[in-house]
């Protein structure tokens, strides 16, 4: 018996000793929720749910362009900037798609389904610049803004249905769902998110484009060309602050890159986006 | 008695502490990989549900045991705590129980969003198209290297 205790002894020890791994997770984990706020209830999976169907509404108002080279493209450079975000993983993967449509504008939905317009890929001139443009709509997936944008009251009146009440019949859950769907979509086209969740957007978005290796640069370039499409009165961006404002902020946060690198793939953004 | 009672008690609790930590992916899909890097080979493909024992932590990736015995990375954005660890799953048993999956989605779940399907305004069949274009983790790293990205 007396061997057994300085085994014991030790194995308590050790179990005692401070939960590095856990605790990182729980930090990482405390991080999310403040980040998100409001929408701390939604879980992974609902997230994907309502964001496919606020996707299948942003593709009720707008065509799809199936182009599957552009498309491929755009997945590419949205997945090369992905790996390098806060949330790289998430329940049904980020999926990037092109709307047929000449307005310039860029939609993320919950649960990383990211929308561009024909537009604002004719508007880059290269591939750091279409990069800019989808950091800036991952940044919000990142910070579950688009969630934000359900009123809370849907989601008390949720959490006072059962399981069955929500499952079943209940047209009652599923009208939450489809008004969840229309106040995000009406934040996404029309309203637009708060300037600081689009502030913060822009400066996580000039983060993420240099810890991809891209020219964050791009982000100003881009900016620069909606303020002067907003000069002329033509919809650009309209559920976004206004251009000029964003160069204020943006144009403090520009970090040095290899200019060589953007140049060698402004080729092949020529040679993959040929008819944007 | 009391004792040797109390010294195994004590040494039993102190065995429960030092099993692994548990963890389930709450993804759809994703990857055991050989290197705590995206790009790097796939030792096992891990679905929602599968459990996994917390070996280290190093950054934001985790080097995990799964309940086939396989050790690889994964990224703590994949993977949730779990109250059980590996040790109480029986063999064979990978997935999560039915009161873990059915998760606390009370309205914005697969079940309303199929109800959505064929209303008006929606356009489920094009979205099936952008939900199946994917990128294969060979292509991404010859574009990532190709374009001298990170």
């Amino acid at each position: 018996m007396k061997k057994l205790i300085p085994i014991a002894l030790c194995a308590l020890l050790i179990s005692w000793a401070p939960p590095v791994n856990l605790s990182k997770i729980s930090k990482a984990k405390k991080g999310v929720k403040l980040i998100a706020g409001a929408a701390h209830k939604i879980n992974e999976e609902e997230e994907y749910h309502i964001g496919r169907a606020v996707a299948a509404n942003i593709l009720g108002q707008y065509p799809l362009w199936k182009n599957g080279k552009l498309t491929g493209y755009v997945n590419l450079v949205g997945r090369a900037l992905v790996l390098k975000s806060q949330r790289p993983e998430i329940y049904g993967g980020y999926h990037f798609a092109v709307l047929d449509t000449p307005e310039a504008n860029a939609f993320s939905a919950p649960g990383g389904i990211i929308f561009l317009t024909r537009g604002i890929v004719s508007m880059a001139t290269d591939e750091d610049e279409l990069a800019a443009v989808l950091a800036h709509e991952i940044q919000h997936i990142v910070a579950k803004d688009p969630l934000k944008a359900i009123q809370s009251q849907r989601l008390k009146a949720l959490g006072t249905f059962t399981a069955g009440e929500a499952v079943g019949s209940g047209s009652g859950a599923l009208g939450i769902f489809q008004d969840s769907v229309m106040d995000i979509s009406g934040t996404l086209l029309q309203k637009g998110y708060s300037r600081s969740q689009e502030k913060d957007a822009d400066l996580g978005a000039l983060k993420l484009l240099a810890a991809a290796g891209y020219d964050s640069q791009a982000l100003l370039d881009m900016l620069e060309k909606i303020k002067a499409v907003e000069k002329k009165k033509i919809k650009a961006f309209s559920a976004h602050p206004s251009a000029a404002k964003r160069i204020d902020y943006v144009a403090g946060g520009i970090g040095s890159a290899d200019k060589n690198g953007r140049q060698i793939r402004d080729a092949r953004f020529e040679q993959l986006a040929p008819d944007r | 008695m009391k004792k040797k009672m109390f010294l195994f008690g004590f040494l039993a609790l102190s065995l429960l502490l030092l099993a692994g930590k548990g963890l389930v992916v709450h993804v759809l899909r994703s990857n055991l990989l050989s290197r705590p890097d995206f790009l790097s080979a796939s030792v096992s493909p891990l679905q929602k549900g599968n459990r996994l024992e917390l070996l280290e932590t190093q950054g934001s990736w985790l080097l995990v045991r799964s309940a086939n015995g396989v050790k690889g990375y994964v990224h703590q954005t994949a993977v949730s705590e779990s109250k059980v660890t590996l040790g109480s799953i029986a063999p064979g048993q990978k997935g999560a129980s039915q009161d873990e999956l059915a998760l606390a989605a009370k309205g914005f779940d697969e079940a309303n969003e199929k109800k959505l399907r064929g209303s008006k305004g929606y356009n489920f069949s094009d979205l099936g198209w952008v939900m199946d274009q994917d990128v294969a983790s060979p292509a991404l790293a010859g574009f990532i290297r190709d374009g001298r990205l990170k």
